[in-house]
């Protein structure tokens, strides 16, 4: 199937079932969880979730710019949240790439379908930006491996069924080497979630503690010590196609802005700035798709779509709080909460994911060669 | 199209031409390697390519004229030049009102060993394409703040003309292919900018260390280094999509971007960028008056923003 026909039959699709995948008057995180749920099933029973995904995980082959233009589909339409939706497109790829074929195979479908939720384990209470110093720790027992440690910033830990983790499995001082990355079931006895309310109202990240918790062998996601080989795979992803997905959510939040805002309240070249921003950006991320379509590899030049990313979606909902100043300031009814959330969500743009500085060190470091910076 | 082994000896070409000639010197070299050729079979790439290296030089040749005859479709020959639009702005360079032909307008130093120009005019039906010749013309040489792009300020009064093309529905669309390759020259002169900060960073020793080691030093160049990217992006894009609305989008984020890049190169280059011993002036300065050439990031800006005000929708641009 190529993207042209992908397009034409999906639009189609979404058209006749509207109804079924609109999101409903709900908005506390339950509904949402169980909402995207239903999407990614409805589209999964469809096919569509299947396409840019290879066969041997349930998928139906093609090119990856097919789940590049569903997510943009589904965000555009306001069918589902990019944030939430795109997990997966963060974490399948690592399976794909790094877990034994069988468990693949077994558990890609299941997170595809949205029969399960699935969490990323990376940073830590002391381990943020310095993602070689975590400390949550594996050491060999019988069958595998017992883990004990904590865990910050996860998101959706509450609602998962499984967790990419990173754990230290060399010594202290192995630094990047001696990482780690498990794949775990998030019942197994030992773990504790605490969800974290954010300043925007939600409880999208967690706590997790690990208490001597048993892992498999079997989860181990690539080899002993190939952790931060994982990790640096993944966090590209964290900058392709869920980005690509999140510029479609910010163009449908400017205009739906453009329609909401009382006119004179936003400034024509503070408007026309970001539109063209938002153009540069979806040129920026469409050249990404097509390079990741092309089977290139994804490295750090995925940092440069990241900082125009999150300097837009700050520059959109500042423009949001100009223009609907008194819903964004005193509101209560639901329309008004949900560009609450939305503009103090925003606020996080340049922390999550990498922030704004280490991305900005990335680039200095790696695709400006300006050599150490200490 | 060109295949990639095409496109890379027509890059190099274009580069050991540009690096080293300018003026009516760059146009016979530019000649020499077939660029009007290129310009037909591949325009993206031939656009993309000479203007990025034409601006990575700081150099000038009467390229520009030749992309927007293109877009009117006419042959410009060796002997006749092209009238831009004043200062920032993009309407046509002359008025025809009543049969008369009034021309207050830019064009490059060629102009001055050119007999005729092509001189496209607004009037009541709609623009027309006209030659006139260059005598009948006022052509003042410009030094401003950029001396070295050798731009020519064009008056006349009741100028005598014929019709080159009767009726051109044309200008929006030369301007767009105008705005194409000035997005890719800011692209091109941003680049140097960039690597002359660089270099200096790494080269300059305080505190017992380059200052390439400094966070605020390496962010500033790091931030430039978006810019331009962005900027690179949305000017390849903006030559895919072809319209109007996308070139004056990339044309206006180039603009933005070299200012941006100018600023922080600056900063960085301190003391010894702000001489003229050191050649970042040179970019700095053609930047700063290519951004206002067919429209300056600043007024494309304010009015896409009003005509976005006004629609209240936003054009969906480039499918994935």
């Amino acid at each position: 199937m190529d993207l042209a026909e992908f397009r034409a039959a999906l639009d189609l699709w979404l058209d006749e079932h509207d109804a079924e995948l609109a999101p409903g008057a709900g908005e506390t995180m339950d509904e949402e969880m169980a909402h995207l749920a239903t999407v990614k099933r409805l589209a999964f029973d469809a096919g569509w979730m299947r396409w840019g995904w290879p066969e041997r995980v349930g998928g139906l082959g093609g090119s990856t710019l097919l789940r590049g233009y569903l997510g943009e589909a589904l965000t555009a339409r306001g069918l589902v949240e990019p944030g939430l939706y795109s997990l997966t497109e963060v974490l399948a790829p690592t399976m794909i790439d790094y877990a034994r074929p069988e468990l693949a195979a077994e558990m890609v479908p299941r997170l595809l379908r949205g029969d399960e939720t699935w969490c990323q384990g990376f940073s830590e209470p002391g381990t943020g930006s310095n993602l070689a110093a975590l400390a949550c720790a594996a050491t060999r027992v019988d069958d595998g491996w017992s883990v004990s440690g904590q865990k910050v910033w996860t998101s959706l830990a509450q609602y998962a069924q499984r967790c990419v983790l990173l754990t230290r499995t060399g010594g202290p001082d192995s630094a990047h080497r001696g990482i780690t990355a498990l794949f775990v079931d998030m019942d197994s006895p030992g773990i504790t979630v605490r969800p974290i309310e954010t300043m925007h109202g939600r409880e999208e990240f967690c706590e997790v503690f690990f208490d001597d918790v048993l892992v498999p062998g079997d989860r181990t996601l690539g080899g002993e010590g190939q952790g931060w080989a994982v990790a640096m795979d993944l966090l590209p992803f964290e900058r392709s196609t869920a980005l690509w997905h999140r510029g479609a959510h910010l163009h449908r939040s400017l205009e739906t802005l453009l329609q909401a805002a009382d006119p004179g309240t936003l400034r024509p070249d503070e408007v026309g700035e970001a539109f063209q921003q938002l153009f540069a950006l979806r040129a920026r991320s469409r050249a990404t798709q097509h390079r990741m379509a092309a089977g290139d590899r994804l490295g750090p030049e995925t940092s440069v779509d990241k900082i125009l990313l999150a300097t837009l979606e700050q520059q959109v909902f500042d423009l949001a709080l100009d223009g609907l100043t008194d819903e964004v300031l005193l509101g209560d009814d639901p329309d008004a909460e949900r560009w609450r959330s939305r503009y103090l969500y925003s606020r996080s743009a340049t922390i999550y994911g990498g922030s704004a500085e280490i991305q900005r060190n990335i680039v200095a470091r790696r695709l400006l060669d300006l050599g150490p910076d200490r | 199209m060109m295949d990639a082994e095409e496109r890379e000896l027509f890059a190099k070409g274009i580069q050991h031409a540009t690096a080293s000639r300018s003026g009516a010197d760059l146009d016979a070299a530019l000649a020499d390697l077939g660029w009007k050729d290129a310009l037909a079979t591949d325009p993206a790439t031939t656009v993309a390519t000479l203007f990025e290296h034409q601006g990575a030089a700081a150099t000038t040749s009467s390229a520009l004229d030749v992309v927007l005859a293109d877009a009117l479709q006419v042959d410009l020959d060796g002997s006749t030049g092209m009238l831009l639009p004043p200062l920032g702005s993009t309407a046509p360079p002359a008025a025809l009102v009543d049969g008369v032909l009034s021309v207050r307008g830019l064009s490059t130093s060629g102009l001055a060993t050119r007999a005729r120009a092509l001189v496209v005019s607004d009037d009541a039906g709609g623009t027309t394409a006209h030659v006139v010749d260059v005598a009948s013309l006022d052509v003042r040489s410009v030094r401003g703040i950029d001396p070295g792009l050798g731009l020519v300020e064009v008056t006349g009064t009741a100028v005598p003309h014929v019709d080159a093309v009767a009726a051109t529905e044309g200008w929006p669309g030369a301007v767009a292919a105008g705005q194409r390759a000035l997005a890719h020259e800011l692209v091109g002169v941003s680049r140097t900018m960039l690597r002359l900060a660089r270099e200096h960073a790494l080269d300059r020793v305080q505190f017992d260390r380059p200052i390439a080691g400094f966070q605020a030093v390496r962010h500033r160049l790091a931030e430039s280094f978006v810019a331009i990217e962005a900027a690179d992006a949305a000017a390849g894009a903006a030559c895919d999509d072809g319209t109007p609305l996308t070139a004056a989008l990339a044309k206006a984020v180039a603009g933005r971007s070299a200012r941006t890049v100018a600023r922080h190169a600056q900063q960085v280059l301190a003391g010894i960028g702000f001489t003229t011993e050191h050649p970042l002036h040179l970019s700095i300065r053609r930047a700063l008056v290519l951004d206002h050439l067919l429209g300056a990031s600043r007024s494309l800006t304010g009015s896409l923003g009003a005509d976005l005000l006004r629609d209240r929708r936003l054009p969906n641009l480039l499918p994935l």
